[in-house]
């Protein structure tokens, strides 16, 4: 639909994104609540893709990721256009997230090295099947607190830097910075208890 | 090479990983349509016959009330009536 023309609606998508958003959340404010289904149908892909770093579970990131939805309904007059809809999005799906774990009891399964054994040793690490390796990663994040798992998702998948970290989660830089370097020694410490230097050893 | 860099190395892979495809669109509609509902107004009319009932019923009480309270006599008045016959001599 994006660079065509929606029939059904009667209007032209050759504007870009940030402009057919506007319109949308404009819309939206005025009680068009099929402008605020446009902006889901636009968005919802993005969303999920951050959200899938907080669940691997489907339901629940279906779940996830209409809570992000209603609360930027509920908040979408309060949207300054300052930054980007997706962008603000992102805000609200990373609290919704982080929520998500704060609520869920860690589990006192004990972490065995069997999620990292599913990766058969390739020749080079472009050989690994990316779901694969998010599988792992995720298995070794899990085992971290939630606020230093935070901190290392934003870092490492969402390319986040320290202070946009601190600036999404209204946290403090210098705090961010020091939970990122210990959460990183922390995982270093884990992976080698669970036996994941050898295990990963052919990774060069 | 640290166990760390091994560990970023498979992260970044990770990074390619495509999200299930999701399709929210209804549910979330569906959600704010019904936090957006307005309630389904109270029917009034069982409670006005239910008010009119007690109003009718309060009466009555009064109306037997008030009568009882006029009939009442000073039970003291038993004592002094010889007194005050005896005061007439």
């Amino acid at each position: 639909m994006l660079g065509g023309i929606d029939l059904a609606a009667g209007r032209e998508y050759n504007r870009p994104v940030e402009e057919q958003d506007r319109l949308d959340i404009q819309a939206s404010c005025d009680g068009d609540q099929e402008a605020f289904r446009r902006l889901v149908e636009r968005h919802q892909q993005q969303v999920a893709g951050l959200l899938w770093r907080f669940t691997r579970d489907r339901n629940t990131l279906e779940e996830l990721a209409q809570e992000v939805f209603v609360q930027a309904y509920f908040s979408l007059s309060s949207f300054r256009h300052e930054g980007s809809f997706a962008g603000w999005l992102s805000r609200i799906a990373t609290r919704v997230g982080y929520r998500f774990w704060k609520k869920q009891a860690r589990s006192n399964v004990e972490y065995s090295i069997q999620e990292a054994d599913l990766i058969e040793q390739p020749e080079a690490i472009e050989d690994i099947d990316p779901a694969a390796a998010g599988k792992v990663v995720h298995w070794l994040l899990d085992q971290l607190r939630e606020a230093d798992r935070l901190v290392l998702t934003l870092m490492y998948f969402e390319g986040q830097s320290t202070e946009q970290i601190a600036q999404r989660m209204g946290w403090n830089r210098a705090m961010v910075k020091m939970r990122a370097y210990r959460a990183r020694k922390k995982l270093r410490d884990l992976a080698e208890r669970q036996g994941l230097r050898e295990t990963l050893g052919w990774i060069r | 090479m640290d166990t760390l860099n091994r560990i970023e190395k498979l992260i970044s892979r990770a990074r390619g990983e495509r999200p299930p495809s999701i399709d929210v669109a209804d549910r979330v509609l569906w959600r704010i349509r019904v936090a957006t509902a307005s309630p389904a107004p109270v029917p009034i009319a069982p409670w006005g016959v239910l008010a009119g009932l007690s109003a009718v019923a309060a009466s009555i009480i009064l109306f037997l009330a008030i009568n009882a309270w006029m009939a009442l006599s000073n039970p003291m008045m038993e004592l002094y009536r010889p007194v005050m016959v005896a005061s007439l001599w």
